[in-house]
């Protein structure tokens, strides 16, 4: 019998809203599968499009991006910077052949927990049936370089 | 009497009474195929100046040069369509105060080239806009709506087998006019953001990020990709971000010196259908 594949997802989350969210989810006891790993951001402007790049180098086989909805940014309009840029990315790396699918976007509130847990679930599900980002995990490997999450 | 001889004249003219202190033109490559850039300051110099279809670098880049400009002096450029577009990108982000630019515009027809009127950049706004109006003729590139239609594991092969060319000599970064910035994020090493190695990894780094800071900003005039020693087709890249822009968020680059950077502002109902 085969291990399950268990995929490493990188979720770059806002501190204001999804962090709380995620807090709120692990306070009301909500289960999620463990394969999200968080990091706190001041806001989703502050996520450059180089921490999504990094992650998928570093062997992530799946990115989640999550903050504010709009209108609820903390800065007042730094979600909506967000927003753009990804629209960009998005076509980007679509153009140059880095699945889409890998790269989540959301907008969680520190009142989501249920939403949070329920996404971070659905999304491994995902994720798990794409299977490892064997293409990225050539080139790293390519590299020579030590690639650990 | 030809383009190249009236702006030769113009030149001398603007030289000899003082106008400006140089002149960004083109005079004959080490082929005769070949156009490069050269520099003139004094009027006796301006014969040296050519003008032709073969001229076709953007030479807007020389304009941020460190302090050529902070003597308020002027400067005159021959630009083609892109290159008055370039200025007005740069106008727009404050990289130079476009009233001591000097415009010597021309764009080709057919096989040869003709003058456009104006000598200073807001009077080619109406001429911008008419190029937003009609997107060139190039838009559909067959190249792109090849890509469009493999799959994305054949595209990923496809930008493999390109960017593994790479040598990361940074000749796309030095040709381009929109690459002004002291410190360019790949040479960052605190933390050191983009690999310096030229691994694929690393080369797909590089050409994505530097592909995304000039989403919405490059004009495609090509330096880039005829800088490029080993032949990457930059151009498809770029010329996708700028579809991306303009369907997206209805953004022409460099359409005036007053528009906002694409990615430096935001609509409220901004479309949002990828977003969970």
């Amino acid at each position: 019998m085969s291990e399950q594949f268990e995929p490493k997802i990188v979720a770059f989350v806002c501190t204001y809203c999804t962090y709380a969210g995620a807090d709120l989810a692990g306070t009301s006891r909500l289960k999620y599968a463990p394969n999200v790993r968080l990091v706190r951001l001041p806001c989703t402007g502050r996520i450059s499009p180089m921490f999504i790049l990094k992650a998928l180098q570093k062997g992530a086989d799946g990115v989640l991006i999550s903050g504010c909805h709009p209108g609820d940014c903390h800065f007042t309009h730094g979600n909506y910077h967000a927003r753009r840029r990804w629209t960009v990315f998005r076509a980007l790396l679509d153009f140059t052949g880095i699945p889409t699918d890998r790269v989540k976007y959301s907008w969680i509130s520190a009142a989501e927990g249920v939403k949070f847990a329920e996404l971070i679930n659905t999304i491994t599900e995902d994720i798990r049936a794409l299977g490892p980002f064997t293409q990225y995990h050539g080139l790293i490997e390519e590299t020579q370089s030590q690639a650990s999450l | 009497m030809s383009i190249e001889v009236q702006y030769r004249n113009r030149a001398k003219e603007l030289l000899s009474n003082g106008e400006v202190k140089l002149v960004v033109g083109y005079t004959g490559g080490t082929t005769p195929e070949r156009r490069r850039p050269v520099f003139i300051s004094s009027a006796e110099q301006v014969d040296r100046l050519v003008l032709d279809d073969l001229c076709i670098a953007n030479l807007s880049g020389y304009l941020v040069t460190e302090s050529l400009l902070s003597d308020e002096k002027s400067v005159a450029v021959f630009l083609r369509p892109e290159g008055i577009r370039s200025i007005n990108i740069l106008a727009a982000e404050n990289q130079l105060n476009p009233d001591q630019i000097v415009i010597f515009g021309f764009e080709p027809a057919g096989n040869t080239i003709k003058a456009l009127d104006g000598t200073n950049a807001l009077e080619f706004s109406e001429f911008v806009v008419s190029l937003s109006e009609n997107p060139s003729v190039s838009d559909s590139d067959p190249v792109i709506e090849k890509l469009e239609k493999m799959s994305a594991q054949e595209r990923f092969s496809f930008w493999q087998d390109e960017f593994s060319k790479c040598i990361k000599c940074y000749a796309c970064r030095q040709a381009c006019p929109m690459c002004y910035c002291r410190r360019c994020i790949v040479d960052c090493n605190q933390p050191q953001w983009i690999n310096t190695s030229p691994h694929t990894l690393g080369n797909f780094e590089w050409n994505i990020i530097r592909a995304f800071h000039l989403a919405g900003r490059c004009v495609e005039c090509g330096n880039c990709d005829r800088a490029c020693p080993v032949n990457i087709p930059l151009r498809l890249i770029n010329r996708r971000m700028a579809v991306e822009a303009r369907e997206s968020f209805d953004h022409f680059a460099g359409l005036s010196m007053t528009q906002e950077p694409v990615l430096a502002s935001f609509k409220k109902d901004d479309s949002e259908t990828f977003i969970l």
